[in-house]
């Protein structure tokens, strides 16, 4: 199977984060799994490390409500960052809301490859590395 | 005798004369009467002098002209006469009856001058006052007309204007115009009225009046300033007419729409509620449901004893937190339903006092200094629980994001507002919020801008559903690093 070196979370809930990690774990699919508690702290780090491709994620997890930069407004600032980004990342809102607003809007962002309605599930996980 | 003849050469020079017998039969015609008449010599000495009668005056009249001078009395008159040519002129006569030895006239001598200018002129004058007059008539019959002086005062009234005003015209002539001001316009409307036509120009507009049992009516107004020589004006006409049941129907509609506007937006509102609350289900309900559940699902597949103990130690947090989430939710929806809830008198420097007290240690601890400035405005009308919850918020978020840079400083300030309302601010010189970053955001159900482990995001949320409650408003200014200042606008405060 396909392995890949980076999976990010960005999620400011420890619950979902612990469980997620430990889910992933189980596919044995990913070598790393790095965490962002808000939107804010990602950003920064992506933009630090926009040429470093090798610390890059090939894919993020994104939560929608988060303190500080949510979800939104971190693709707000990613749209800005990606063309100068060294690599392809793959993005996938993983949120709690069923609020059909919030679908429909994350449909509209280029940079959104699909949205993924909490709890996300082993197979589902496995299903997205694979795609990819 | 040569003064006779000198006379009679100054009479003919100057004056129309013919001389009749006692029968009226012409027998001398001077050439002033024959230019007038239009006849030559010949064509009138003797004939009757009826030749140029113009048929104008009354039987009555020319009997008594001739009952005047048949004894032997001067005749003296105004006569219109037709010339050969069928014109008419009018010429001012005198009739001298001469007199034979037993006192009885045997001649006549007419002397007339030509008149027909004064005349024509006074016929046009009788037909413009007849078509004046008619005017007028017309104008009564159909508007509400006065007359006042420049100052104002009443001089005439017509029918119509009684009729609407509800006064007598004894009651007011001689009055001031001021005596039907309902007190409806603004100063400034009626000052350019009076600036206008103290001008000389001519004012036009709509008028809400007071009449005499108090109710009021709408007219359409002209006011036309009659100017003297002098050029200003000595006498003002007001012209009007009754658009009372069109103004009512405007200003029911007017009314209408307000309350259509109004409703609109109480919908609005309550639909932005709404979608609030969808999303608090959404994010806020659903999430820690979700966790629940991922836990519960992790036990169950688990064999490891240990990890199982380790995840399901984490699920009784999440369900207070569920809990915690689901009582907040409750209390914003109380406030949502209270509208009715009513204001009581609140004193602000002893409400404030209270709720520093509540905050004691806190303010001790981080050496706190709390400003009051309530010279402006130190009493309010405001639900007591609703103050007290605003400003518990206001106060506990300044301590709470706090610059770990300075000690800090809370500034709570009243000012007077717009429309009887009062500004309270409460402003500090901590963390800040980048409202560049969280424009709209700041006042949404569980949003936080900081990392703070009691950060919750329910404070500035329910503290504008409690000022909304009321019809207030609340916004904030903020920089990061140097402070914020949250405004709240208290609305209807009749100070």
């Amino acid at each position: 199977m396909n392995q890949i070196k980076t999976l990010t979370l960005i999620d400011d809930d420890d619950i979902f984060v612990f469980l997620t990690k430990k889910v992933i774990e189980q596919t044995n699919l990913v070598n790393l799994i790095k965490v962002f508690g808000n939107g804010l702290d990602a950003i920064n780090f992506l933009k630090k490390n926009k040429y470093n491709t090798d610390s890059l994620p090939e894919i993020i997890l994104l939560d929608l409500s988060m303190p500080i930069m949510n979800g939104w407004q971190f693709l707000e600032e990613y749209a800005k960052l990606n063309p100068s980004i060294g690599k392809k990342i793959t993005i996938y809102i993983c949120s709690s809301s069923i609020s059909h607003d919030d679908i429909t809007r994350a449909k509209s962002i280029n940079e959104v490859s699909d949205y993924i309605i909490k709890p996300i599930t082993k197979n589902r996980l496995i299903e997205v590395i694979k795609k990819l | 005798m040569e003064k006779v003849t000198d006379y009679k050469y100054a009479l003919d020079e100057s004056s129309i004369v013919a001389i009749t017998d006692q029968k009226g039969i012409i027998n001398y015609v001077n050439d002033n009467f024959c230019n007038i008449s239009k006849y030559t010599a010949d064509e009138l000495i003797g004939q009757d002098h009826r030749i140029i009668n113009s048929g104008h005056h009354s039987k009555e009249f020319i009997k008594d002209l001739w009952t005047t001078i048949a004894n032997g009395k001067v005749w003296k008159g105004e006569l219109k006469n037709k010339a050969k040519d069928g014109t008419i002129y009018w010429v001012d006569t005198t009739i001298v009856p001469f007199l034979n030895a037993s006192n009885k006239p045997y001649q006549y001598v007419a002397i007339r001058s030509d008149i027909t200018d004064r005349k024509k002129g006074e016929e046009e004058l009788k037909k413009t006052l007849k078509e004046i007059s008619d005017y007028k008539y017309a104008l009564d019959e159909s508007a509400i007309v006065a007359i006042t002086d420049q100052k104002g005062i009443i001089t005439h009234v017509n029918d119509n204007f009684c009729k609407i005003s509800k006064y007598a015209a004894e009651e007011l002539i001689g009055r001031d115009h001021r005596l039907i001001n309902s007190g409806y316009h603004p100063k400034k409307f009626i000052k350019e009225l009076w600036t206008t036509i103290a001008n000389g120009k001519v004012w036009k507009g709509e008028l809400k009046n007071k009449a005499k049992d108090g109710s009021t009516y709408w007219v359409a107004t002209t006011i036309v300033p009659f100017l003297n020589q002098a050029g200003k004006p000595y006498q003002y006409v007001a012209i009007r007419s009754d658009i009372t049941e069109r103004k009512e129907g405007e200003e029911q509609i007017k009314a209408n729409n307000a309350k259509a506007i109004e409703h609109a937006h109480i919908l609005e509102l309550k639909n932005t509620q709404l979608i609030d609350f969808c999303n608090i289900v959404s994010h806020n309900l659903r999430a820690p449901l979700i966790n629940v559940s991922m836990l519960v699902d992790y036990v169950e597949q688990s064999e490891d004893e240990k990890e199982r103990m380790e995840v399901l130690a984490k699920i009784k947090p999440v369900v207070n937190h569920l809990m915690d989430v689901f009582n907040e939710l409750v209390e914003s929806i109380q406030v949502k339903q209270d509208t009715e809830i009513k204001a009581d008198k609140i004193i602000l420097k002893d409400c404030i006092e209270k709720i520093l007290k509540g905050f004691e240690t806190q303010i001790k601890e981080y050496e706190a200094d709390i400003l009051l400035d309530l010279n402006q405005a130190s009493i309010i009308y405001f639900p007591q629980k609703y103050i007290e919850s605003i400003l518990s918020n206001l106060i506990s978020n300044a301590l709470k994001y706090r610059s770990p840079k300075r000690k800090p400083t809370i500034t709570i300030k009243t000012k007077k507002g717009d429309n009887n309302s009062i500004i309270l601010s409460v402003a500090d010189n901590g963390l800040g919020i980048d409202l560049e970053l969280h424009k709209d955001q700041i006042f949404k159900i569980r949003k936080t801008f900081h990392k703070h482990p009691d950060a919750k995001g329910f404070g500035l949320f329910m503290t504008k559903t409690q000022v909304e409650a009321m019809n207030g408003k609340i916004w904030a200014k903020s920089q990061p690093q140097k402070g914020s200042t949250f405004f709240i606008e208290f609305k209807n405060q009749n100070i």
